[in-house]
């Protein structure tokens, strides 16, 4: 059973026709990186995924609930799906520590041990043990990404959507950030959905890589055969604009 | 060490500041009191060709705004026409009767600030202000009394003596006192104006709204399901009021009252207003 | 300073009264406030447009009138007395425009703080409560503490109602002593005895707020 299921997508901003016959299938436990040209629909895609985006047209699975269905309740499927943002989205009146507990602590009223040890543990993989106590305004970029990565663990998700991670960070921000994601994506179970420009580490992480312009899915092969043997003409001068060797 | 004392020093700035807030009121209240004395009201008078009159706007047959002129209608502001025209005559100076809206409680503050020379004001005549401001001798006869709702079962104020009761009153009229005398336990609601006072009573804000009986009357023809009850329980006759030591002024006024009781003005005014109210002997009021 | 002296129990009265009208409308205000803010800016084009009615309503109408219309109508209804009546209108009255005032504090603060508390499975509730409106509030801070001066100083109403504030029974005194100016002297004394310490306050929070950020 596939952990994410579009068939037959359409979704509009009034007139402007933003995802165009979306049909993808991401299988429990695989990590899929999202890339394409700005404005190509990547975010759009992954943003739907949580419903922070509405669908106009066809039916989008997650975890069995079908999101275009009234009658689902979109707060059960943010349980299971968490969300990194490019511009992190910390709670600004919270600190990192709260940051990580709030959630499982009203959602899945995790018991208050219970969750402050797993926040700590969380803080901890992500490096950031020692800034628990401090606001996100006295956090690096690299750091307050990292602690939004620790934020969306905590609630245990089975998928972790991830929306350009590392396009709001400095150089030597990213390295630590995608040392996380990395991590993270060679935990079997976890389904991972990226949306980066970060093509050494698609090289590296991703089981499957897709190719989105115009709002269209072009491409959607292997990592390798992606990289070595693109079939669409876009996607090969998308490849030969970007540096991935 | 730094911020202790700046928040110190935002203290006693603000201390300061409402200090020299309040010494400036106090000084200018003091300089307004000062500016207020040895004017004469009868030399003004005569200086500016007119006397600036005060007169109600919301009292029914004594003063009582019409909405389409802007001009208080009434027997004071007659009273005050008439007396205005035998003032000129006996003094021989040519004047002119102009009319200012005033309310129960700003009247004699507009009088100490001079923006009315005098007022006629269905004022009642009463020792304590009788020490601030300088009174005529009476024009009008009247009593406190109350109004009622028809069904209420009240007879009269002492009726009403029980903390269950509220008796409405306008603020800056002898009645809230004189209404403790008879009714101590009852509650008092003083509003601003007659007006209020009467919506307020059929509001069911109170149960009886106590004023002069010659107001009452105007009220109770408007509303029939009111009546007055139980006659004046005061003795409480209206005075022409101008500022204090207007001794000229007071006198002149005094002279030119008497000129028109006796020669039929008077009386003439009392029976174009009063004549009409029902249950009222104009006769009474007359001057004999 | 005899005035004062003389009628120390009737202004310590309306002093009382003031206060407690302030505080009581205060609460109410600040709950009705917010609540008719998050209307405002609920995505449902009802609640949107029961919200801005509600603060068109109240925020346009002279508080007098409100009074009044409690006072004089609502009472025939519901029986209440001036002081209820008084205090009702200043609470509807100042919660419009608290209800402003939040709502444009609620629009400052970044989408993506409702987008990432939404993402990390937080209700709307639950984030308007934990996340939006304590940084709204904080923004909103200074142009809130103007609305509570407000309503001290709009709280003088009640005396058009007989509601026992200070406004009213300095109208009383000024009445039976004739000394007008000295008596809204000390009512004014009085009203700062209660505002200069509220925007004091006001200004601390803020401060202490700032250096917490």
């Amino acid at each position: 059973m596939s952990m994410i299921e579009f068939n037959n997508v359409e979704k509009y901003y009034g007139k402007f026709h933003a995802l165009k016959n979306i049909n993808l299938k991401i299988d429990k436990g695989e990590t899929v990186v999202l890339i394409g040209p700005s404005g190509s629909g990547k975010s759009t895609l992954i943003r739907t995924i949580n419903g922070l985006e509405e669908i106009q047209e066809g039916n989008l699975l997650v975890n069995g609930f079908d999101l275009h269905d009234p009658k689902t309740d979109i707060n059960r499927i943010r349980k299971n799906v968490g969300m990194v943002f490019q511009h992190f989205n910390l709670y600004n009146n919270k600190s990192t520590l709260e940051n990580v507990m709030l959630a499982p602590r009203l959602v899945l009223k995790r018991s208050e041990e219970e969750n402050k040890a797993t926040a700590m543990a969380l803080l901890d993989k992500v490096g950031l043990a020692d800034k628990a106590a401090n606001m996100p305004s006295e956090l690096s970029g690299g750091q307050k990404q990292r602690a939004a990565i620790a934020r969306s663990l905590a609630m245990k998700p089975k998928a972790l959507l991830f929306d350009e991670p590392t396009s709001a960070l400095d150089p030597e921000m990213v390295g630590d950030v995608l040392d996380v994601m990395r991590d993270i994506a060679k935990d079997s179970s976890m389904t991972m959905l990226v949306v980066t420009h970060e093509m050494s580490f698609a090289k590296a992480v991703a089981d499957r890589v897709i190719f989105m312009a115009d709002g269209e899915i072009l491409e959607d092969s292997t990592t390798e055969e992606f990289f070595n043997n693109p079939k669409e003409p876009r996607a090969q001068q998308f490849l030969s604009q970007v540096d991935h060797k | 060490m730094e911020k202790a004392k700046k928040r110190q020093f935002g203290i006693i700035a603000t201390i300061v500041l409402a200090a020299v807030i309040v010494l400036g009121l106090l000084w200018a209240t003091a300089a307004a009191k000062q500016n207020e004395e040895h004017q004469d009201t009868l030399q003004r008078v005569e200086k500016l060709g007119r006397i600036v009159w005060g007169v109600k706007s919301d009292t029914k047959l004594f003063g009582l705004m019409n909405t389409k002129t802007g001009i208080s209608e009434g027997f004071d502001v007659d009273i005050a026409k008439a007396l205005t025209v035998q003032i000129s005559k006996q003094t021989g100076v040519p004047l002119s009767a102009e009319f200012v809206p005033v309310s129960s409680s700003s009247k004699i503050q507009l009088l100490k600030n001079t923006n009315i020379d005098g007022t006629v004001s269905t004022m009642t005549i009463t020792p304590e202000r009788e020490k601030i401001i300088d009174y005529t001798n009476q024009y009008f006869d009247a009593g406190q009394s109350i109004l009622v709702k028809k069904d209420s079962g009240i007879k009269s104020i002492k009726d009403m003596n029980a903390s269950k009761y509220t008796v409405i009153v306008v603020v800056g009229t002898t009645a809230a006192e004189e209404t403790k005398k008879f009714a101590p336990k009852a509650k008092i609601l003083a509003v601003q104006d007659y007006a209020t006072g009467m919506q307020a009573l059929k509001a069911g804000q109170g149960q009886a709204m106590s004023t002069d009986n010659a107001i009452l009357y105007g009220f109770a023809t408007e509303n029939p399901d009111y009546q007055i009850v139980g006659g004046t329980f005061t003795h409480g006759p209206y005075g022409i009021a101008f500022d204090n030591n207007q001794r000229p002024m007071v006198k002149e006024t005094n002279k030119a009252l008497a000129t028109i009781k006796k020669n039929g003005v008077y009386n003439k005014l009392i029976k174009k207003w009063f004549s009409d109210v029902p249950g009222l002997d104009w006769h009474e009021l007359e001057a004999k | 300073m005899s005035l004062l002296q003389n009628n120390f129990p009737t202004f310590l009265q309306g002093f009382g009264y003031t206060l407690l009208s302030s505080i009581i409308a205060l609460i109410i205000s600040m709950i009705l406030g917010t609540f008719f803010a998050i209307l405002q800016i609920l995505p449902q084009k009802w609640a949107q447009k029961i919200g801005n009615v509600y603060v068109q309503v109240f925020r346009n109408i002279p508080l007098l009138i409100i009074t009044f219309f409690f006072f004089l109508v609502v009472a025939k209804v519901i029986p209440m007395n001036g002081f209820a009546a008084g205090t009702i209108a200043l609470s509807l009255y100042t919660s419009a425009f608290i209800a402003e005032t939040v709502r444009a504090g609620i629009l400052s603060v970044d989408n993506g703080q409702m987008e990432g508390a939404r993402a990390n499975g937080l209700s709307f509730g639950q984030s308007m409560r934990y996340i939006i409106l304590p940084q709204a509030f904080k923004i909103a801070l200074p142009s809130l503490g103007n609305q509570f001066i407000n309503l001290v100083k709009n709280s003088s109403i009640l005396a058009f109602v007989g509601g026992l504030d200070l406004m009213y029974q300095g109208n009383m005194v000024a009445a039976t002593t004739f000394d007008t100016f000295t008596t809204y002297i000390v009512v004014a004394i009085f009203y700062l005895v209660i505002t200069l310490p509220l925007s004091y306050y006001m200004q601390n929070l803020e401060r202490r707020l700032k250096h917490a950020a």
